[in-house]
């Protein structure tokens, strides 16, 4: 019998990030809103940063390198952050 | 080979990302010398200025801000359709404005345009602010790179306009080399096909069509046929195609900025975010939005009060002179009756229009729109509505018409649509008149635990309209459907000062529109009501007249002839073709309280709600003067039913009223706008027909429960 292990690599998102945290975008996940973020100029190497939360989980205003955008939350999750060094 | 044709005007577009001051670029070129027209098939106005410089003429447009060349929103198939030369002539010359802070991102877009092969120049505008960032920008360098005119300019505060149009004017365009690589592309063989199938001498446009020609509708079948044929045969994905492009022009695009742009080390950050925290935060953020709005809607009350009286008085003024000057006749009463106060009722918004729109355009110019866009997504989502609903609906409470022209930015085309649906339900400013004098009359002036009864009341039918306009959106959701997703994804710009220039170039311009557009259906309309109101079967009228004239004779012997006036043009009006429609609906709206009288002011008030007051003035013979409403009121409160004796407006009727008014689509200025705002008569046509079913059965249910 073989029993398959598999390590799911389970990356931080933008929409996990706490107040102020300072993070950098590694990877953005493949997904309909890919092309929307690169042009957003939300791509991998910018630093971000969260800034306010609407309440109720609402949208997420973020600074990614010093331009303050405006995402959902399930668009933020689409942004992997590096893992902490 | 091309020959070379001289053309009397040429064109010339101006494309940027969002926020990055293109319109106010070209409002400083064009001024008050601009135009605005439809583009074909979609709902985006095209923004044309002109400039002109001795024997020759420059035709501005000013395309819709998109961050790429990859169409999403209906704002963004223009802008790719102009530059593509889709549906007419690409332009001659293209102006790209960048942000000075953020060229990676705009040159995106920039260098997508450059592809295109059409002669061009770069204006890198907001130098201030990266100057105050620390940002240097070495224009040399960047010509040498691009290969392109670049002008640095700061359009706030006018510096480098001279120079724009100095190049405009002297075409320093300068043709672009393709920027974007295409010689390790995977399919260059389907570019080589689509190029020779659609005779296209440029690669990056043969890519684009591979990419939207398929979307794009402006292609016959057979074309959209071939190229779905031809790029699944080789496998040619677009989407990430697009993914693949826009990371290719980010690797080279940060080649060119590493060698002409300077960024300081650490960014001065600290400064602006104090405002924003303050606008962002879960509390005072709601808090500081509540008071602007307060403010905005009470100026809106305010200050458009007198321009409006002045309005109404002047058109008064206007029909009384028509009947004093031009011969008695049927043209003159068409005249004096039908077209003037239909032209007073397009032109008596536009007070209202032009403030709301200043504040609007004031509050956007500064940046703070897109905070209330990310205050209220979340409170929206839940109704089908988006972030961007918000200004729409509040603008609804004083008039449905700009709050309708408003929902142009939102790019989701279902929520838009939606948008525009439920805003008639917000209370509008109209329905005011037709509340206070119902109130009035079925709301006894008490007051209890030092509430007042009538101010409650007024209330509820506020609350009462925004209810339903969010459960309407609700139930909308439910029934329409789209493929589009919808996203947030929005930039929060810098504050920065408005600029009284860009406010009041709004104001004019969205006053323009309105009076142009909506005004021509409204006109129509009121002409049909006049012919209706003042016409009856052959012979009723006429000796309804006769009467009249004997009667008058009479009275002019004894006094009173005012009585015999009002008493008159209420039977004329009773006699009318649209008294004859009131009559025959009686039976219909017989089960909401109301007699036929009233029907017949339903029926006129559909030009506008407040004619209501004036048609229940009419038909009960209530003369003097229909500003006081208290007379009215006190002679309607004396209304009895002539077969059992009952008062016309007691609770029931009132109460079934005020709900009719709140629910029905009475108001043709918003019809006009729905159908301008949408292309099509279906959705003001279904809107109406959904409005009025809600209405009745409101009215319906209001009338049974209080009688």
């Amino acid at each position: 019998m073989k029993i398959e292990i598999s390590i799911i690599y389970n990356p931080m998102t933008a929409a996990q990030l706490k107040d102020r945290e300072v993070r950098t975008i590694e990877s953005i996940t493949f997904s309909p809103y890919i092309v929307r973020l690169l042009e957003m100029g939300v791509m991998p190497g910018k630093s971000i940063q969260l800034f306010k939360k609407a309440p109720l989980r609402g949208p997420l205003a973020l600074l990614v390198d010093d331009h303050f955008i405006a995402l959902r939350e399930e668009e933020a999750d689409l942004i992997n952050l590096t893992a902490l060094s | 080979m091309e020959i070379a044709r001289q053309k009397a005007t040429k064109t010339i577009a101006i494309i940027g990302n969002p926020n990055v001051g293109k319109s106010s670029i070209f409002n400083h070129l064009t001024g008050l010398h601009q135009k605005i027209s439809n583009y074909p098939g979609v709902t985006v106005d095209k923004m044309v200025g002109q400039i002109n410089e001795g024997e020759r003429h420059y035709e501005l447009i000013d395309l819709p801000g998109t961050y790429s060349l990859f169409p999403r929103s209906e704002d963004e198939i223009i802008a790719h359709r102009v530059l593509n030369g889709a549906g007419s002539e690409s332009p001659d010359f293209v102006l790209v404005i960048l942000d000075a802070c953020n060229m990676e991102r705009s040159l995106l877009l920039g260098t997508q345009v450059m592809d295109l092969g059409i002669p061009m120049a770069f204006v890198v505008n907001m130098k201030d602010l990266a100057a105050k960032k620390g940002i240097e920008i070495k224009s040399f360098e960047l010509y040498k790179s691009l290969g392109v005119p670049i002008i640095l300019t700061d359009a706030r505060n006018n510096q480098g306009m001279e120079a724009i149009r100095d190049l405009l004017v002297n075409e320093k365009f300068q043709q672009p080399k393709p920027f974007r690589d295409f010689s390790n592309f995977s399919h260059k063989k389907l570019l080589d096909e689509v190029m020779d199938h659609f005779e296209l001498e440029n690669q990056y446009r043969a890519f684009q069509l591979l990419i939207f020609g398929i979307l794009d509708n402006f292609y016959s079948k057979p074309q959209r046929e071939w190229l779905h044929v031809k790029s699944s045969e080789c496998g040619f994905d677009s989407f990430s195609q697009q993914v693949e492009e826009t990371k290719q022009r980010y690797r080279q695009i940060s080649e060119v900025l590493e060698k002409s742009v300077i960024k300081p080390q650490t960014g001065n950050k600290k400064s602006k975010q104090i405002l924003d925290g303050f606008l962002l935060h879960p509390i005072f953020g709601y808090l500081i939005f509540g008071g602007i709005m307060l403010l905005v809607f009470q100026a809106i009350f305010a200050w458009s009060e007198y321009p409006m009286n002045l309005i109404d008085e002047g058109i008064s003024f206007l029909a009384a002179w028509i009947y004093q000057t031009l011969p008695t006749g049927v043209f003159t009463d068409l005249l004096a009756e039908g077209i003037i106060p239909g032209i007073g009722g397009v032109v008596i918004f536009v007070p209202q229009i032009a403030i709301l729109f200043g504040f609007l355009a004031f509050l956007e110019d500064t940046g703070y729109f897109s905070r209330v866009v990310f205050l209220m997504d979340r409170v929206m989502r839940p109704f089908g509505l988006h972030g961007k609903s918000v200004v729409p609906l509040i603008s609804g409470m004083a008039c449905a018409i700009p709050g309708i022209m408003a929902a142009r930015n939102i790019s989701n085309s279902k929520e838009r649509l939606i948008t525009i649906l439920v805003t008639p339900w917000m209370s509008c400013s109209a329905r005011l008149p037709v509340y206070i004098i119902l109130i009035g009359l079925t709301v006894p002036q008490e007051t209890y635990f030092g509430i007042n009864l009538q101010a409650m009341a007024l209330l509820s039918m506020y609350l009462l309209g925004t209810i339903f306009t969010l459960l309407g959106a609700w139930a909308l959701k439910q029934i329409l459907k789209t493929k589009e997703q919808s996203f947030l994804m929005t930039d929060l710009p810098i504050f920065r000062m408005p600029r009284l220039k860009t406010v009041l170039l709004t104001m004019f311009s969205k006053s323009k529109i309105f009076v142009l557009e909506a005004g021509k259906v409204i006109l129509s309309i009121s002409i049909v009501l006049w012919v209706l109101a003042s016409y009856g079967p052959s012979g009723k009228m006429e000796a309804l007249e006769q009467e009249k004239i004997e009667q008058m004779e009479e009275a002019t012997r004894y006094g009173g002839t005012q009585e015999i006036e009002e008493m008159f043009a209420s039977k004329k009006l009773e006699a009318s073709f649209i008294g004859i429609l009131g009559k025959s609906i009686e039976p219909v709206i017989r089960p909401l309280g109301y007699d036929w009288k009233i029907g017949i002011a339903l029926l006129t008030s559909f030009a506008a709600r407040e004619v209501f007051v004036a048609t229940i003035a009419t038909i009960y013979s209530i003369g003097g003067d229909l500003e006081n409403e208290l007379t009215i009121r006190e002679k309607l409160e004396m209304q009895t039913h002539p077969d059992t004796g009952e008062k016309v407006f007691d609770r029931a009727t009132g109460f079934s009223l005020m709900v009719f008014y709140a629910f029905a689509m009475q108001c043709m200025s918003t019809l006009a706008v729905v159908y301008r705002e949408t292309k099509s008569w279906k959705w003001p046509i279904l809107q109406t027909i959904g409005m009025t079913i809600v209405a009745y059965l409101g009215a319906l249910l209001t009338y049974q429960l209080f009688s």
